[in-house]
């Protein structure tokens, strides 16, 4: 599963994936080999990084996650890395169009917006998908016309299952 | 003495409590309203409530407070620090209504706590002061004329002052006047007294002050000295014992100076004999303190002796007998005051929900709190929630375990000064001990407590796993497999 995080000025890019008891974790291309685990009765991790020994308290508040460690608070967004895509697509000028637009997390199908003929922008929402209390609306990173709609609203998606087509 | 009442709250009643229990005694706590369910009303024999939160409602009304100790018949009362201990007409009342207090008497607080007349104790028993007015300055022209004589920089004090209220620098002449009339005025809001009086303001300061033990049967001790010259705005934040600039010699000289000052002013029970040091080790006499210190335990680590039992003793009109050993103190010993504060933002004080708290422990450490974690710190008070100290063979050692301590501790749901004093115990000023009195005004900004890189590397990935952990296992399924298997599943798929 991959995420893209931003804390003030600071961006990672990272993707996990669950290894029999640990994560296996690629932070801007450096692999890590972590661990998070909740203590009782509290929002509060224990973390292991390389074995290096960490606590946090996080409180998700506002779409941000909030960190706490050391007593000290950090404001952390987590986004999919599809947003980065999207960001980094506006500022690339014209591409080409046709795309397949995928649940970039497990989660529930709350609306699709389009229907199968509609001409979508580059940028306009095609559906949104609600995973971790958050609703995160899918936008359209290229454009095109919809050609297929793979899901139905109110079903559950696996990240990566194709959600709507463009050409 | 069989019952006495604690006219306190927070980490000191407990502490006093403990004491208390430990010699058999039964401890009568008393409470306001939110404090209720606070740690020391918990950790009593017998609690019963003063009134609603406002102090002077209830731990500063003295009616309340006897009222309250005689329905409970206490034999005795222990004013702690701060509220009512340094107020003679409070000694005066307990004494009044049949109980003991635990402290010196009245007559003996009224006398120190006027500043002009503990100095003019102090010169009586040869102690060296600190150059300056003989008497209170009525006006702009008589403090003028006076600073002539003694020479700037100086420092405008109020008589009636304390805790470091009241008092202003002047670097030359020309700050005269403004400093006089704001002075005034302070010293008239906060004492009720508008008097006040100049002395030579002594450049980067050490304070180090003295803890004596006195009986009623003229036997006095001196247990060697705390220097607390680590302040904030004129508050102590961390206090250790012995100081790391004195000499044997200089310390004969401070336990003779302090000694002669208890015996000149008839002084019985614990008392604390205050100086300001030059970094040379040339003392002079600022003020005694007639009560417990906040400060007390980092003479109690390297004496072994438990000063709260000792003043009991005293008050009950034992004689002292210390062991030998207890004057000649062992190791060093570093206290560090937690305080519910937000050292970023001007040290404001905190309150609310001590959402968390692990507090340190192990070799050396010891910790004297007023809270636990789900409790809510009421904002009415003074915002100090614990205190930990370290003991070491050395000043290294017990350097190195309060360091280890204030890793280990957490505190959360409020602003603590914990990550305050991480910075300040890795400071080389710190470690080599070479602080004085505006050392943390000199060098303390908020930027000293930033989050570093590393520190938000970590946060950054806490946040994606959080994320992670969340898309794991809120996928809503029915009765469908654990989160775990599907876990196992994410995995197989992404391998």
């Amino acid at each position: 599963m991959k995420f893209w995080s931003q804390l003030g000025e600071r961006e990672q890019d990272l993707e996990v994936r669950v290894t029999g008891t640990h994560l296996d974790v690629d932070a801007d291309g450096r692999a890590l080999a972590a661990d998070f685990v909740p203590l009782p009765g509290e929002e509060v991790f224990s973390l292991l990084i390389d074995g290096r020994v960490h606590e946090v308290s996080v409180e998700e508040k506002d779409g941000a996650i909030l960190v706490t460690l050391h007593g000290q608070r950090h404001k952390v967004l987590v986004r999919h890395p599809l947003e980065k895509t999207l960001r980094e697509v506006r500022h690339a000028g014209p591409a080409a169009s046709g795309e397949v637009i995928e649940s970039p997390i497990p989660g529930l199908v709350v609306a699709l917006k389009v229907r199968v003929g509609d001409v979508v922008a580059k940028g306009q929402a095609v559906a949104v998908v609600e995973a971790m209390k958050m609703q995160n609306e899918l936008t359209a990173q290229v454009g095109g016309t919809v050609s297929a709609i793979h899901v139905e609203e109110k079903k559950n998606v696996e990240a990566g299952t194709k959600l709507v087509s463009l050409t | 003495m069989k019952r006495v009442l604690i006219a306190n709250r927070g980490e000191i009643a407990v502490r006093i409590i403990r004491t208390l229990r430990d010699l058999g005694l039964t401890s009568i706590a008393v409470y306001s309203d939110p404090d209720r369910a606070a740690l020391h009303v918990l950790v009593a024999d017998e609690a019963y409530r003063l009134g609603p939160g406002l102090a002077r409602e209830s731990y500063l009304s003295i009616p309340r407070v006897i009222e309250v100790a005689r329905a409970a018949r206490a034999d005795a009362i222990h004013p702690g620090y701060g509220f009512l201990s340094e107020n003679a007409e409070f000694a005066q009342a307990v004494q009044d209504a049949g109980m003991i207090f635990i402290g010196p008497s009245p007559s003996t607080i009224a006398r120190l706590g006027n500043k002009l007349a503990a100095r003019e104790i102090a010169r009586a028993a040869g102690a060296p002061l600190v150059p300056g007015s003989p008497g209170p300055v009525a006006d702009v022209a008589a403090a003028s004329a006076a600073a002539k004589t003694i020479g700037y920089p100086l420092m405008l004090k109020a008589a009636a002052g304390g805790g470091g209220k009241g008092m202003r620098v002047l670097r030359s002449a020309d700050d005269l006047g403004s400093a006089f009339e704001l002075t005034r005025g302070e010293a008239k809001a906060a004492f009720g007294d508008d008097s006040v009086y100049l002395e030579r303001f002594v450049e980067r300061p050490r304070h180090v002050e003295a803890q004596i033990l006195a009986d009623a049967h003229g036997n006095v001790v001196f247990l060697g000295e705390r220097d607390c010259s680590v302040q904030r705005r004129h508050q102590k934040v961390v206090e250790e014992t012995p100081s790391p600039i004195f000499t044997p010699s200089i310390r004969a000289k401070f336990a003779e100076a302090a000694i002669a000052i208890a015996r000149a002013a008839n002084y019985v029970n614990a008392g604390t004999v205050e100086f300001i040091a030059d970094p040379d080790g040339n003392f002079y006499f600022l003020e005694v303190n007639t009560r417990l210190q906040v400060e007390h335990p980092v003479t109690e680590m390297v004496t072994g002796l438990d000063l709260v039992a000792e003043q009991v003793k005293i008050a009950d009109g034992q004689k002292l007998a210390l062991p030998s050993a207890s004057l000649a103190p062992r190791g060093a010993s570093i206290e560090c005051r937690i305080y519910a504060e937000d050292a970023s933002r001007n040290f404001m004080p905190s309150a609310g929900e001590v959402t968390r708290l692990r507090l340190p422990a192990g070799p050396g450490i010891r910790t004297d709190a007023g809270v636990y974690q789900g409790f809510q710190v009421p904002i009415e008070y003074d915002p100090l929630i614990a205190k930990v100290v370290s003991w070491g063979e050395d000043r290294a050692q017990a350097v190195a375990r309060i360091r280890r301590a204030l890793e280990e501790t957490v505190v959360e749901g409020l602003t603590s000064n914990v990550a305050f004093h991480r910075w300040l115990l890795a400071r080389p000023e710190f470690i080599l001990g070479d602080v004085h009195t505006g050392f943390l005004g000199e060098s303390f900004t908020p930027d000293a407590l930033k989050a570093t890189p590393e520190a938000e590397e970590v946060a950054l990935l806490a946040a994606s796993l959080h994320a992670h952990a969340r898309a794991l296992s809120v996928r809503p399924v029915e009765r469908g497999p654990s989160q775990w298997r599907y876990a196992d599943r994410i995995a197989s798929r992404e391998r």
